[in-house]
C-alpha cells in the first residue's frame, strides 16, 4: 500500500504551498457556482399585519416548497387597500383582510375565489369558521354556484386596555377615551375607518359603519376632541406598547385586542383588558388572494401553511391572538361585538382623518 | 541523455532562483495587497467619522439656532401674549427671523414656533418649498400636541434639546404623498414663572444634509445611514430607505452582517466597523466602513449608523496594478536567474572538464607532456588541480624508478657482471637478428671463437682476483679493436666470442683476428707482476660454414680447439683446406 505511505516531510509544506496557491485561484470560481441557481427561485410575495407571520412560519414555507417569502407588513387598511390595488410595482399573491374590507376588494374584482378543496387544513378549523356561508362576506353566488373567496385565520376585538395602577375602577363606555381627567393619557389608533366607527358609537348612531352625511362634522368634531385628549396615536402594535411604557398612559383604544395586551404584559405592565359597554368593534381577518397574483396554486399551499400547527401555535403564544383551529377564546365577550361591516366611503374617512391627525382644525378638515 | 551534475545543479539553481522571484513576487503581493486594502478601509473609516462628526456638527448648529430663538425674549414674549396680539400682525418678527435662518441653512426645511398651551398650536410656521421661502397663514396652522417630539420636548428642562427619530416627513405620507427623510431638532420655551410655554422646532431634511456633508467625497463612494434599530433611513437603492415605512424591513444588519456589533445595547466598545460585503456580482462587491454616531448633548432615544461603502474594485485597482508589476518583476527576475545560472553551470564545468581531460589523458600514457590544469585558480578547482598535478609527479616518478630498474634487470639478464660485455643470451639474440639480416642482404657475417690461453694457471697461481682483472683487461682489449657494430661476447670462463657483422671479406677478418691474438698476448700487470696470456680464436663465417646459428658457433668452436691444439696464440677458420690450417701468430 504505497499510497498510504506519508510523502517526504520536506514535501509537505511545498504541498500546502501549491494547495494554498491552487485554492486561491480555484475558490472565485466554486463560491460564484450557488448564486447562479438563486436567480430561478419563485417569489411569494405576502401581505400581512404585525404578528401574523413569523419568521419560523416563513422559513419552513421556503424550505417546504423551495421558494423566496417577500413579506410585507402593512398596518392600516387603507395601507392595505392601496398596496393591493396599485397598479405598479410587482403584484402580491396573498394578503389577510378582514371580513368588511374584504367586500371592498371582491366588489372590485380584486380577488380571485378560492379553491377550498386545495387547502386540507381547512378540516383542522372550528366548525364555525368552516361554515364559510354562515359568516358574512365571504361567500357570494355565482353562475357555477357558491365561490369563497376567503379563509378565516385570526380574530379579535377592539376593546380598551388600562394601566390597572393608575385606573382602579375599569372604564365601562369609549367615552373614557374623551375624559379630560385622562387628557394626555389616552393612546389611540392612527386608522381612519375604525376612528370614525369609534365617534359613531360616541355619538350614539344606529350602525357605527354607516354615518350620515349630517353626522360627518359631528363625527369629526368628535375625533379633534379625541386628538385634543390624546398622548399620541399609533399603527403598529410595538409601537403603541412604546407609547404607553415611555409616557405611562393610562387607557388605550386596542385596534389589535389580546395582542396588544398580550406584548404589554410581556413589557411589565399590569394593564386591564375590557369590552366598552357600547360594544367593541371586532374583526375576523382572513387570507385571500388578489385577482392577478403571479402565484395563485402557491397562494393555496400558503394558505394552508398557515393554518397548520406552527403557524396557529405562534399566533396564540407569542402574539396573545386567537386562530381559528382552537375552540373559541372566551374572552372575546360574546355578545357585545361588533363585527365590523363595510362602511359608507372608506376612502373618504381616510382623507378626513388624515386631516384630523396632522393637526388641522375642523374648518381645514371640512373643507373639499 | 543522462544530465552531468553540472547541469542538475544549474537546473537546480536556476528552478530556486524562478522559485525564489515567484514566492518573492507572490508574498510581496499578497502583503502589499493586504496593506493597500486596510489602507483603502482606514481612509474610509476616516472618511465615516469625518462624516459622523459633521452629522454633529450640523445637528450641533441646529441647536444653537433653536436654542438662541427659544431663549430670545421675544420669543417668551411672543407666545405669553399671543391672544391679545392683532391677528394680522402677530408672529411677523419671529417669521422674519426664520425666514433669515432659513436662507442661510439650506438643509432647514421647515422651522415652527409651537405654543405648550391649545393642544400644541403652532404659532409661527414658515417652510422651504419650491416657490422659496413662505409663512404659513394663520387658518393653516395645525395642533400638534399629539406628536411624540411636542410631548418629549415640553418634558425637557430649560436650555435641553431634542432630537427626533428620522421619519418621513410629511408624517402621513399616505395621506398627502411626497415624502422625505426628517428629523426634529426642538428645544422648550421656559417662561419667566420656569413653565414650559412651547417650544421652537427645526425641521431638517437629512438627504439635503447629508448630500452637504458629502459634498467632498468622490462619487463613488456610498452613503448609508440607519437608525439604532438598523432600518436604512439613506441607503443608495431608495426602496431600501424607510422601508419599514412601506412594511417591510431592510436591515443594515442584513445588507452588513458586520454592523450587529454596532446595534443592541450600546456598548463602549465597538464604535465603528469595516466589512465587505460580497455580492452576487463581484462587480458590486463593497467595502464600507460604519460608525455608530451618538448624538452628545441632547435628548435622543437613539443614534444613528453612519456608514460609506466603495466598490471593492476600486479599492483593489491599484492592488491589480501592483499584482501585474509583481509579476513582470518576478517574470524578470525569473529569466535573470535562469541566465545566471546557465552561465554559472558553464563556469563550473569549465575548470571540471580540463581536469576530466588532463585525467583521461594522463590515464592514457602521456606522463611525458601532461595537458595543462588550472593550477592557478584559487578556490576548491585549484587545490584539486595542484593535488592532482602532485599526484601525476608521483607518479610519474614512480614510473621513472621503474623504468630505470627494469634497465638495470634487462642490462644483467644480458650482460656479464665481471666484463660488462653481453653475456650468451644477448650475443644469440643478436646473432639470431644478424643472420635474419644476412640472409635478407644476402651478405655475410664471422664469428670469431676466443678462448684465453694461460688463464688457468693465473687464476690458479695468483688468485681469481687476478683472474678477473685480466678477464676485464682482456674484454676491454677485444671491444677496442672491432667496431661499434660488432658485438663482444662473454660465453662463460675465458670463453669470449665477437660478431663480425658483413665481414665478407677474408683477408679482412684474418686481419682482424690476427691483431686480437696480437694484442691480446701483451702481457698484463697485476699488482706489479707481469702476466702472461695469450688466445687461441677460432673463425667460422655464415653461410660458408653454416646457415645454422648453432651449427656456426660449433664450427667456430671447433676451429678454435683446432687453433688452441696447433699452439697457443693461433688463429684457425673452420672452412677451406688452405686457410683451414692453423696460422700461427707473427
Amino acid at each position: 500500500m504505497a499510497s498510504l505511505t506519508p510523502p517526504p516531510r520536506r514535501f509537505v509544506k511545498l504541498r500546502r504551498l501549491l494547495l494554498r496557491l491552487g485554492m486561491s485561484l480555484c475558490l472565485p470560481l466554486l463560491t460564484s457556482l450557488p448564486h447562479t441557481a438563486r436567480a430561478d427561485t419563485p417569489v411569494l410575495r405576502v401581505l400581512a399585519w404585525p404578528g401574523y407571520v413569523e419568521s419560523e412560519v416563513v422559513r419552513e414555507f421556503e424550505a417546504r416548497h423551495q421558494v423566496r417569502v417577500e413579506l410585507t407588513v402593512i398596518d392600516t387598511d387603507e395601507a392595505l387597500w392601496q398596496k393591493v390595488t396599485a397598479t405598479q410595482g410587482p403584484a402580491f399573491d396573498v394578503f389577510a383582510v378582514n371580513t368588511a374590507e374584504l367586500q371592498r376588494y371582491v366588489a372590485s374584482n380584486h380577488v380571485q375565489p378560492i379553491d377550498t378543496t386545495r387547502i386540507a387544513n381547512i378540516e383542522r378549523q372550528q366548525p364555525r369558521f368552516r361554515q364559510t356561508a354562515a359568516i358574512p362576506g365571504l361567500v357570494r353566488p355565482s353562475p357555477h354556484g357558491e365561490r369563497v373567496y376567503a379563509i378565516p385565520f385570526t380574530y379579535s376585538a377592539m376593546g380598551l386596555i388600562y394601566d390597572k395602577r393608575q385606573m382602579q375602577v375599569p372604564p365601562s363606555s369609549i367615552h373614557a377615551l374623551w375624559d379630560p381627567q385622562w387628557r394626555g393619557k389616552v393612546i389611540a389608533y392612527n386608522g381612519g375607518s375604525h376612528n370614525f366607527s369609534l365617534a359613531a358609537q360616541t355619538l350614539g348612531l344606529t350602525t357605527p359603519f354607516h354615518i350620515p352625511p349630517d353626522q360627518l362634522e359631528p363625527s369629526v368634531t368628535k375625533l379633534i376632541e379625541l386628538r385634543r385628549n390624546a398622548l399620541g396615536f399609533y399603527t403598529q402594535p410595538e409601537e403603541s406598547v412604546h407609547l404607553f411604557v415611555r409616557h405611562k398612559a393610562a387607557l388605550m383604544f386596542a385596534n389589535y385586542g389580546m395582542q396588544q395586551v398580550h406584548l404589554l404584559r410581556a413589557a411589565g405592565v399590569d394593564v386591564g383588558y375590557v369590552i366598552p359597554r357600547e360594544g367593541a368593534l371586532a374583526w375576523l381577518d382572513c387570507w385571500a388572494i388578489p385577482r392577478d397574483a403571479h402565484h395563485a396554486a402557491l397562494a393555496h399551499a400558503w394558505i394552508n401553511h398557515l393554518l397548520d400547527r406552527t403557524a396557529s401555535q405562534l399566533l396564540v403564544t407569542r402574539q396573545g391572538l386567537a386562530n381559528t383551529v382552537d375552540p373559541v377564546d372566551q374572552r372575546m365577550g360574546g355578545s357585545n361585538l361588533v363585527w365590523l361591516q363595510p362602511v359608507e366611503d372608506a376612502a373618504q374617512r381616510e382623507r378626513l382623518w388624515g386631516r384630523i391627525h396632522t393637526g388641522n382644525r375642523l374648518s381645514k378638515v371640512l373643507t373639499p | 541523455m543522462r544530465l552531468g551534475i553540472v547541469w542538475r545543479t544549474g537546473i537546480a539553481m536556476a528552478l530556486i532562483g524562478v522559485l525564489a522571484a515567484g514566492l518573492t513576487g507572490y508574498y510581496g503581493y499578497t502583503e502589499s495587497r493586504a496593506l493597500l486594502q486596510t489602507a483603502a478601509e482606514q481612509r474610509l473609516l476616516t472618511a465615516t467619522r469625518v462624516l459622523a462628526r459633521q452629522l454633529s456638527v450640523g445637528l450641533d448648529t441646529a441647536s444653537r439656532d433653536a436654542l438662541m430663538l427659544a431663549q430670545h425674549p421675544g420669543t417668551i414674549v411672543l407666545l405669553d401674549t399671543w391672544h391679545r396680539q392683532e391677528p394680522e400682525a402677530r408672529g411677523s418678527t419671529m417669521a422674519a427671523m426664520f425666514k433669515t435662518i432659513l436662507q442661510t441653512r439650506p438643509e432647514y426645511f421647515q422651522m415652527r414656533l409651537i405654543a405648550a398651551t391649545d393642544h400644541g398650536a403652532e404659532r409661527v410656521r414658515v417652510e422651504r418649498s419650491e416657490d422659496g421661502l413662505s409663512r404659513t397663514p394663520e387658518d393653516a396652522l395645525r395642533e400638534k400636541g399629539h406628536y411624540p417630539f411636542v410631548v418629549e420636548t415640553l418634558a425637557l428642562p430649560n436650555g435641553a434639546v431634542y432630537v427626533s427619530r428620522a421619519s418621513l416627513y410629511p408624517e402621513s405620507p399616505r395621506h398627502e404623498g411626497g415624502a422625505r427623510p426628517a428629523l426634529q431638532v426642538a428645544t422648550p420655551v421656559y417662561g419667566p414663572h420656569a413653565q414650559a410655554m412651547g417650544l421652537l422646532v427645526i425641521d431638517i431634511d437629512l438627504d439635503r444634509l447629508f448630500t452637504q456633508l458629502a459634498a467632498d467625497l468622490p462619487a463613488t463612494l456610498s452613503l448609508y445611514l440607519s437608525n439604532s434599530d438598523g432600518d436604512f433611513l439613506i441607503h443608495p437603492d431608495p426602496k431600501q430607505a424607510f422601508a419599514f415605512d412601506r412594511g417591510q424591513r431592510a436591515l443594515i444588519q442584513d445588507a452588513f452582517p458586520e454592523t450587529r456589533k454596532l446595534m443592541g445595547a450600546p456598548s463602549e466598545d465597538i464604535q465603528q466597523v469595516v466589512t465587505t460585503q460580497v455580492s452576487n456580482a463581484s462587480d458590486q462587491a463593497l467595502v464600507a466602513a460604519f460608525v455608530r454616531h451618538r448624538l452628545t448633548g441632547v435628548h435622543n432615544d437613539e443614534g444613528y449608523v453612519i456608514g460609506l461603502g466603495q466598490p471593492l474594485r476600486d479599492v483593489l485597482a491599484d492592488a491589480d496594478q501592483l499584482g501585474r508589476t509583481s509579476l513582470r518583476i518576478a517574470l524578470a527576475f525569473s529569466a535573470l536567474a535562469i541566465v545566471l545560472a546557465a552561465l554559472l553551470a558553464r563556469r563550473l564545468s569549465k575548470p571540471l572538464q580540463q581536469l576530466l581531460r588532463a585525467i583521461r589523458e594522463f590515464g592514457h600514457g602521456s606522463h611525458d607532456a601532461p595537458l595543462p590544469l588550472p593550477v592557478l585558480r584559487h578556490d576548491e578547482f585549484g587545490t584539486l588541480a595542484r593535488a592532482i598535478d602532485e599526484m601525476q609527479g608521483q607518479i610519474r616518478a614512480q614510473f621513472a624508478s621503474l623504468e630505470l630498474k627494469q634497465h638495470e634487470l634487462d642490462r644483467l639478464a644480458s650482460h656479464d657482471t665481471l666484463t660488462g660485455l653481453p653475456n650468451r643470451r644477448l650475443f644469440m639474440d643478436r646473432l639470431t637478428q644478424a643472420m635474419a639480416r644476412a640472409r635478407r642482404h644476402q651478405s655475410e657475417l664471422a664469428l670469431l671463437f676466443i678462448d684465453l690461453d694461460n688463464f688457468k694457471d693465473i687464476n690458479d697461481n695468483e688468485g681469481h682476483a687476478a683472474g678477473d682483472d685480466v678477464l676485464k683487461l682482456m674484454s676491454q682489449r677485444m671491444t677496442a679493436l672491432v667496431r661499434e657494430v660488432d658485438t663482444v661476447a662473454r660465453l662463460g670462463g675465458d670463453e669470449f666470442i665477437i660478431l663480425l657483422d658483413g665481414a665478407d671479406d677474408r683477408e679482412e677478418i684474418t686481419l682482424i683476428a690476427q691483431r686480437m691474438v696480437d694484442v691480446l698476448r701483451q702481457p698484463v700487470i697485476y699488482e706489479g707482476k707481469l702476466l702472461q696470456c695469450g688466445a687461441s680464436i677460432g673463425i667460422s663465417c655464415f653461410p660458408e660454414d653454416a646457415t645454422d646459428m648453432t651449427e656456426l658457433i660449433a664450427a667456430a668452436d671447433q676451429a678454435m680447439y683446432r687453433a688452441k691444439h696447433s699452439g697457443r696464440n693461433q688463429l684457425c677458420f673452420a672452412s677451406s683446406g688452405e686457410e683451414n690450417k692453423v696460422r700461427s701468430g707473427p
